[in-house]
């Protein structure tokens, strides 16, 4: 996989994104979306530039923002993360389902785990807490501490 | 009459436990020590032990894993389905007391906290030797002389 090519082909039909896209050794490319762009990368790199496999979906507590990295890679090996904020104090991210019918686990892991809230998702139970968990706890972020019988 | 037929129940039960495994969210090192009990390596299967399918068909319930919240209901729901009497043996650190889980949120401790257990074996993985131990030592404690 030719990395310089493929970040050429991405910054040319995506200019704001020549500065959070980065080469970061061979075969992984990292790039940083707004979140108003997201789903129009997404599409572009899904289906133009070929990253057509969904590894896994990372969150991340960033501080103020909760981060999801989307892990898009290509069947030679090559991987392309592809990350997007949202703000912590209404962490709203777009569902990919529609795409990756499997992206559904990752998505119920980041709601659960740290409350994000994603659009588009059906209905479901809790993954992977349990179904009497509390409300408003959420496990892994940063600033959760927890004492025996806290939950 | 009915103490000649106990007798001979106790004899079949003592000579030959039939055991469920069950894993309530374990590594899985355990198990794989628990099923390499099992073959003929260290052949468990020698003192009458036989691997179920059902806990309604079994006498032992080999348990590895800490207990966890959602493991709760569905670990005692097990229990209840096996026939008495019974006994529940606790494989692996874990599940003696939960290990290195044992503060985490979601863990409740080992599975005692949920159902009787009549042998602890500890170890991380427990290996085959002292789960045969324990098995032993189980049975010898089973048997009324």
């Amino acid at each position: 996989m030719n990395e310089q090519e493929t970040v050429q082909k991405l910054t040319a039909k995506f200019p704001f994104l020549t500065e959070t896209t980065r080469v970061a050794r061979i075969r992984r490319i990292f790039c940083g979306v707004p979140k108003e762009s997201f789903r129009e990368v997404l599409d572009f790199v899904v289906q133009e530039l070929g990253f057509s496999i969904l590894c896994t979906i990372t969150g991340v507590d960033d501080g103020d923002t909760i981060g999801a990295i989307y892990h898009l890679a290509v069947q030679s090996g090559g991987m392309f993360n592809l990350k997007v904020n949202v703000p912590k104090d209404n962490p709203v991210f777009k569902s990919v389902t529609d795409i990756f019918p499997s992206a559904e686990m990752y998505e119920r892991e980041i709601i659960d785990l740290l409350g994000a809230k994603v659009e588009g998702l059906k209905a479901g139970r809790r993954y992977p807490l349990h179904e009497t968990w509390p409300a408003g706890e959420y496990p892994l972020r940063k600033d959760w501490t927890y004492t025996k019988g806290k939950v | 009459m009915l103490k000649l037929a106990e007798k001979v129940v106790t004899w079949a039960r003592t000579k030959s436990p039939w055991i469920i495994h069950f894993n309530t969210g374990a590594c899985n090192a355990c198990d794989i020590e628990i099923v390499a009990a099992l073959t003929p390596r260290y052949d468990v299967e020698r003192f009458g032990v036989i691997i179920k399918g059902t806990p309604r068909h079994a006498d032992v319930l080999v348990c590895s894993g800490p207990l966890t919240k959602q493991q709760n209901d569905r670990l005692v729901r097990i229990y209840e389905q096996m026939p008495s009497p019974k006994f529940v043996v606790a494989v692996g650190t874990c599940a003696c007391s939960g290990g290195v889980f044992h503060d985490c949120y979601g863990v409740l401790g080992g599975i005692n906290a949920a159902i009787p257990v009549s042998a602890y074996i500890p170890g991380c993985p427990a290996s085959p030797e002292a789960i045969i131990d324990g098995v032993v030592k189980l049975l010898a404690s089973l048997d009324p002389k």
